[in-house]
């Protein structure tokens, strides 16, 4: 199963990396859709991002928007560290409420905060604004303890999912990357009924 | 998405500290995937009556647009050839 699951996501690493390099060589954005589709007709879970290029004038070197891969050794280091060991800042964003949680690589808790930390009541944890103020003052306690650069893993859909990260830039903590890892169920548990309103 | 893959699936990465630009490469490949309708539906649940009627509808809608963008590109088609050359 393991060996299966290298295998496939080793297949769809090379597939996609010659889109990518495809896509570097062209350069254009009118084939991108095609190749999108063509891209996400295989599993969600195992699925590389496409490289949707940016404007050609403002690529320098050869950035590209796919993380480093755990097998590949990448050139690219951030405060002499490799991708897999910088510390990471969970974001989870429901609907009522904010939390920000700063761990490092291996898991170890090093800070958390949420709106109700802040000190917002009820209704006003539900906004971007106390999401902003719980991510600014996480990055405090974070470059505190010695943090700079750290990728960003968010969960839910709430309406602190954009603000929470721009909070962490503004209190000084550097965003390597944002990863999305709202739970998917493939028909799992039964969620509440719908509303009537 | 817990322990498979945890970085690869669903990441971009931040060019210059532009996280507006990662966001939105972020949510257009989400939006693509049908991540976003996804988690939005399986909020509340959805009734299996109420699931047929929406498939439904979105097959119809899909027909339709269809049709109507080739009846669109087929009436815009204004440069032809002459197919009548000489008479």
């Amino acid at each position: 199963m393991h060996k299966l699951n290298c295998i496939l996501s080793n297949s769809v690493r090379s597939a996609c990396q010659q889109v990518a390099g495809s896509f570097n060589a062209g350069g254009s954005i009118c084939g991108t859709s095609g190749l999108q589709r063509a891209v996400s007709s295989s599993a969600v879970r195992l699925q590389e991002d496409a490289s949707v290029s940016a404007t050609p004038g403002k690529i320098s070197k050869d950035f590209s928007h796919l993380p480093p891969m755990p097998g590949q050794d990448s050139v690219l280091r951030w405060a002499g560290k490799k991708y897999e060991e910088l510390p990471i800042a969970h974001i989870k964003a429901t609907y009522n409420n904010t939390h920000v949680q700063v761990t490092d690589c291996e898991g170890q808790f090093m800070v958390r905060t949420s709106c109700g930390t802040e000190g917002f009541k009820n209704v006003k944890k539900s906004t971007p604004i106390a999401a902003q103020t719980a991510g600014i003052s996480a990055a405090a306690k974070a470059t505190a303890v010695g943090v700079t650069f750290v990728r960003v893993l968010v969960k839910g859909l709430g309406p602190g999912r954009l603000s929470a990260i721009k909070g962490l830039t503004m209190g000084g903590l550097e965003v390597v990357s944002i990863t999305d890892n709202t739970p998917v169920p493939h028909n799992g548990c039964r969620p509440r009924k719908a509303r009537r309103i | 998405m817990a322990n498979h893959l945890r970085f690869v699936a669903r990441t971009v990465m931040v060019q210059e500290g532009n996280i507006d630009a990662a966001y939105k490469a972020l949510n257009r490949v989400l939006s693509v995937d049908g991540i976003i309708e996804t988690v939005k539906r399986k909020r509340y649940y959805e009734k299996p009556c109420r699931r047929r009627q929406r498939e439904n509808y979105e097959n119809c809608k899909r027909i339709y647009h269809s049709e109507m963008a080739r009846k669109i590109s087929f009436i815009s088609r204004t440069q032809r050839q002459d197919p009548w050359v000489g008479s």
